[in-house]
């Protein structure tokens, strides 16, 4: 490096270089200055200096010194590294990496290259080159542990698991009989498991089994031990040994359902989602009824029975389990036994038991058949428990009724208006949810639960400012005013956007939606630092989950609600483009030509000037020193806090796109994804995309509402193309005629015949009947009070009652919520919408959106900010996603 | 790995086969469960953390932990699958005494008196003092927080180590407090564990 110079200068270089490293950037800047003084062209350190730049935020300076630089040497390997480099601080790793290459092309040798060039392989996952470049490091310095040890994961992660064995078995074949020194026990007993997991995934069981025992003084993480010994054990069958060492975990842990799942699989009862033969029953019954003798303070113990229990001795039990909860006021009980609700009979057999305690303590003040008396709270607790089970049938008046009675018992405990809030949304009350949530919250300010649990309600309720000046309680950080987006709150900017496409801000609904996108990217990029610690930390098994979690990072919900929520944004912003509607628009469409080119300019100019003041505050503001947490800088001034320009995109469907390739490929086994392709597609007039989108539906679920949408919205789309003329265009009619006897609904069927045959199959459902009346809207426009009746005809049947739920209709609130928005923006047609409303309203008496005589809306004034909400001021965009727009 | 090509599907109308069951289909249903955590567990875990308690961290601090002291990180999962509570530990390494520290500990609200706190306290504990010696265990608990400060006291045995004024954000006082674990003194081989804290990895 820097040969070409003289003496003094070559040290001069060193020292840059040195600077760099330390990150004295101002003395390696002097010292570059210096070397240019003399030697202006020098491109080395004309190189430097830009690298030196990029880190002091001078990003283009540095993108011109480093080009610069490379130009003026080609043959250095030190320019094409920094111009690496640099790309490589832009997250441009597929540029870096073809820098990495020239350099070693000119050094091939060159270790620090190499390992940097390995570090972006591991990153981009290029596993062959990863190997490669792994294989050339070990070559050179064979004598470092950690060479071996990235050899062999790099094979490991190019699914080459067996010569990942062979490679650390090398490794351990130049080790010492007694390595490893006792600073380095724990290092070499991962390295010892990690080698036991790649045997496993190999499926030498056996083998790996043996190696196990015969490392076990070598193993420090005892628990890791034990849990792949029986891992193994129970895959070779050998399954009394598995027993035994089961029954030690549960000794050491009796709260892991794990162990109780391995357990019961060694003793021939296997845990699964179906019946029960009653010897099983009998077994099972008697395998914990012993385990709930050695483990007295697990709790899985007591609970897990209730699963597989049925009718007396299912009372019995969850008798037995639920006094003294209650007792003790536990307030997750009903959480814990709600997926109990899901079995047949069960939630029954619950209601009159709980029932039963109520009234016995109402009647005696203690349970039925005791005589001691229960404390006051048991209750309290009976009555809370009640109320959640009253919700959860969707009996809201009686759910109600027992909160209120449980607020008169008692009316300190926060629980129980988190809960009333609960049920008042499930009721559709979302202004009263976020009112008694405030109440909660207020009742405890120093609890973030409550807080949290406050924001979510004001948020459904579509009270957006009030929520963030809630949640803001808890968020200052240092001068910031607000740090949840830095602090990657998800759930808060995906609850927020919801809500602001709900009230049709789709500028602010995208900025939250693409704020979760992009912690999603930097979640990508939080990996690379990893690759070479973990490998010196030798974590190596959480190394290769974290990457292979990675892979599958962007199937998280999180992710999928938030590519969704943009993708709808888009094509929202397709549908109905933002109209120019301010007086100043009307103005420039009234001047000349030049005159309007003369103000454009002048905004531009002024939008430049803009920025770069906010870049200037950003700088200040970085120059400011570190916050506590030392980590991100003070948050950037930003240019678009309410995601204006974000509506000014060109083609809003090519965005769209983007993040529709994410979801199908992260997300292809979910019906949204298929949906929100096919509504892109047939925009973007791609017939042959929205038929692999509408094969994928029919795949996934072809008795679903939107699915027969998109059926005889496709077919119909077609037909009424005009005839092909172009060959690709022939080529595509081609296929598709090709295609449509694969579809067997549709099969010598018309599509009117193949719509009616859908509502004959399900005449009982609203949402299926709200999609047939479309689509013989869509079909046969004249047919329009027909399709109205259609849907005005549903019957709200009461859900039959051999299933658990008893006295509850079948018509969800926001099914008729769509509804209502059909009938305005498909249908456009106020007089039934407004005797949908009416009908709905009786239906669910507290909906504020249906205005219902219990709601609060109708009751009080509500004091939502902005009138939580907005009824019937639905817009006709608001059913832009099912506009027949063919 | 070979996962991340698995998913590449073709241009072709054909359709791959139908993926089997999804996940939520054969989740089965649990108690409140606790264990180690695992790299799924980490969204929850910083969700649960940003709904429960003021001190929030990135992502990449969570992979810090995970990726340094794998055995340190555990979750208390309810019947559905929800993380309703975790424990975030670490060892520290700069000190020539080797002792874990607890990050962060939360439980729901709604999931309180179960002792999930103190079971994953406990886990945590002892996974210190089994794989990595420590010899004691430190941590931090706002001076207003009384609730807390019961629990580590009474139940897991934490003493007053020290104050350490203004060391919250918002400038409240923090207590310093310190639980000393068995450790070493039970062992047969006393250098069993170790070691791990002598490590100069850090990533930033």
């Amino acid at each position: 490096m820097g040969a070409s110079l003289p003496p003094k200068e070559a040290n001069l270089f060193k020292l840059i270089v040195k600077s760099y490293e330390t990150k004295q950037y101002k003395k390696g800047l002097k010292a570059a200055d210096a070397i240019l003084k003399k030697f202006p062209d020098h491109g080395e350190t004309l190189s430097m200096k830009g690298l030196t730049l990029n880190c002091m935020d001078r990003k283009q300076e540095a993108y011109e010194l480093v080009r610069l630089g490379l130009k003026n040497d080609l043959k250095s390997h030190v320019c094409w590294h920094v111009y690496g480099l640099l790309y490589r601080s832009d997250r441009e790793y597929r540029e870096a990496i073809k820098c990495y290459r020239n350099a070693l092309r000119i050094d091939p040798d060159n270790i620090e290259i190499l390992r940097d060039l390995s570090l972006l392989q591991a990153q981009m996952r290029d596993l062959a080159g990863f190997v490669e470049t792994r294989q050339q490091l070990l070559t050179l310095k064979p004598n470092h542990r950690m060479n071996w040890i990235g050899f062999a994961v790099s094979h490991h992660l190019n699914s080459n698991a067996s010569k990942a064995i062979d490679i650390l078995e090398a490794y351990e074949g130049t080790l010492e009989d007694d390595y490893p020194p006792e600073s380095e026990r724990c290092e070499h007993g991962e390295m010892l498991l990690y080698k036991i997991s790649l045997l496993e995934e190999c499926g030498l069981l056996e083998k790996a089994l043996k190696e196990l025992r015969k490392r076990e003084f070598k193993i420090v993480d005892k628990l890791s031990y034990k849990e792949e010994e029986v891992s193994l054990l129970v895959k070779l069958n050998s399954f009394e040994e598995g027993e035994k060492l089961y029954r030690v975990l549960l000794t050491m842990n009796p709260d892991n359902y794990q162990y109780y799942e391995g357990l019961q699989k060694c003793v021939g009862l296997p845990s699964k989602t179906g019946q029960y033969s009653s010897d099983e029953i009998d077994n099972l019954d008697a395998l914990y009824k012993s385990l709930a003798e050695q483990y007295t303070w697990s709790s899985a113990v007591k609970r897990i029975p209730l699963d597989f229990l049925d009718g007396g001795k299912f009372r019995d039990a969850a008798d037995n389990y639920i006094r003294p909860l209650l007792t003790k006021g536990v307030p997750s009980l009903f959480s814990d036994l709600s997926p109990l609700y899901d079995h047949p009979g069960k939630a029954n057999i619950l209601e009159k038991l709980v029932l039963g305690l109520e009234d016995s303590l109402k009647k005696t003040g203690g349970y039925p058949e005791k005589s001691e008396k229960e404390p006051p709270s048991t209750l309290m607790w009976t009555l809370f428990y009640l109320a959640q089970h009253y919700d959860r049938r969707g009996q809201y008046d009686v759910a109600l009724a027992k909160i209120e009675e449980a607020i008169q018992h008692t009316p300190t405990v926060i629980d129980l208006y988190s809960v009333k809030s609960k049920i008042l949304k499930h009721a559709g009350d979302f202004a009263s949810a976020a009112s008694l949530a405030d109440e909660a919250r207020g009742m405890d300010l120093a609890d973030r639960y409550v807080n949290s649990q406050c924001v979510k309600r004001m948020l459904q309720a579509d009270q957006v400012s009030l929520a963030e000046k809630t949640a803001v309680l808890f968020t200052k950080d240092g001068d910031q005013h607000n740090n949840l987006h830095d602090m990657q709150c998800m759930w808060y900017e995906l609850a927020s956007g919801e809500s602001y496409f709900r009230q049709n801000d789709l500028g602010r609904a995208l900025k939250k939606y693409l704020a979760v996108e992009k912690h999603y990217a930097d979640i990508t990029e939080d990996q690379f630092d990893f690759h070479s610690y973990c490998l010196r930390k030798m974590t190596l098994r959480a190394y290769i989950q974290m990457l292979r979690f990675q892979d599958r990072l962007h199937a998280h919900a999180y992710f999928r609600k938030a590519a969704a929520g943009a993708i709808r944004c888009y094509i929202k912003l397709y549908d109905s483009p933002p109209t120019s509607s301010t007086e100043e628009d009307d103005e420039l469409a009234k001047m000349p030509a030049s005159q309007k080119k003369k103000l454009r300019q002048k905004q531009r100019k002024a939008e430049a000037r803009a920025k770069k003041e906010a870049e200037v505050k950003n700088e200040e503001a970085n120059a400011g020193g570190a916050s506590k947490y030392g980590k991100r800088n003070v948050k950037a001034v930003d240019p678009d806090p309410h995601g204006e320009k974000l509506l000014q995109v060109e083609d809003p469907l090519m965005e769209a796109g983007k993040y529709l390739k994410l979801l199908q490929k992260h997300s292809p086994d979910h019906l949204e994804t298929h949906l929100l392709s096919f509504e892109v597609n047939i925009r973007k007039q791609k017939i042959l995309l929205a038929l692999q989108a509408l094969k994928h539906l029919v795949q996934l679920d072809a008795e679903n509402p939107d699915t027969h949408r998109c059926l005889i919205r496709f077919f119909h789309k077609v037909a009424s193309r005009p005839v092909p003329t172009s060959d690709t265009e022939k080529l595509i009619s081609g296929v598709v005629e090709a295609e449509r006897p694969t579809f067997s609904q549709l099969q010598g069927k018309s599509l009117m015949e193949a719509n009616t045959i859908f509502l004959e199959q399900h005449k009982d459902s609203l949402m299926h009947r709200a999609s047939v009346a479309e689509m013989m809207y869509c079909l046969e426009p004249n047919k329009k009070a027909e399709a109205i009746t259609l849907i005005q005809d549903s019957p709200n049947n009461p859900v039959s009652s051999n299933k658990s739920l008893g006295s509850v209709k079948q018509w969800k609130l926001k099914d008729c919520v769509a509804v209502h928005k059909i009938l305005i923006s498909t249908f456009d047609d106020q007089n039934a919408a407004l005797r949908w409303k009416k009908r709905c309203g009786e239906e669910f008496p507290y909906s504020t959106y249906f205005e219902g005589s219990l709601c609060s809306t109708q009751t009080k004034t509500s004091k939502a900010e902005n009138g939580g909400i907005q009824n019937g001021k639905v817009e006709k965009l608001e059913g832009g996603m099912k506009n027949l727009a063919i | 790995m070979s996962d991340s090509h698995s998913h590449s599907r073709s241009k072709s109308i054909s359709l791959p086969p139908r993926l089997s069951s999804s996940h939520e289909h054969h989740r089965k249903f649990k108690m409140v469960c606790i264990r180690k955590a695992t790299m799924d567990d980490l969204f929850a875990m910083q969700a649960c953390n940003l709904f429960c308690l003021p001190e929030n961290y990135q992502m990449k601090y969570y992979f810090y932990h995970i990726l340094s002291w794998p055995q340190l990180l555990h979750v208390a999962e309810d019947y559905g699958g929800k993380i309703v509570g975790y424990v975030l530990a670490k060892m520290e390494e700069e000190t020539t005494e080797c002792h874990g520290h607890i990050t962060s500990l939360a439980v729901l609200r709604t999931h309180r008196k179960l002792g999930l706190a103190t079971k994953l306290m406990t886990a945590s504990q002892n996974a210190m003092e089994q794989v990595f010696g420590a010899e004691y265990v430190s941590l931090h608990v706002r001076k207003s927080n009384r609730a807390a400060f019961h629990l580590y006291t009474e139940t897991l045995g934490y003493k007053i180590h020290d104050i350490e004024a203004k060391y919250y954000a918002d400038g409240e006082d923090a207590y310093d407090m310190r639980k000393q674990l068995k450790g070493k003194h039970q062992h047969l081989h006393h250098h069993h564990a170790g070691g791990c804290c002598s490590g100069d990895a850090k990533t930033e």
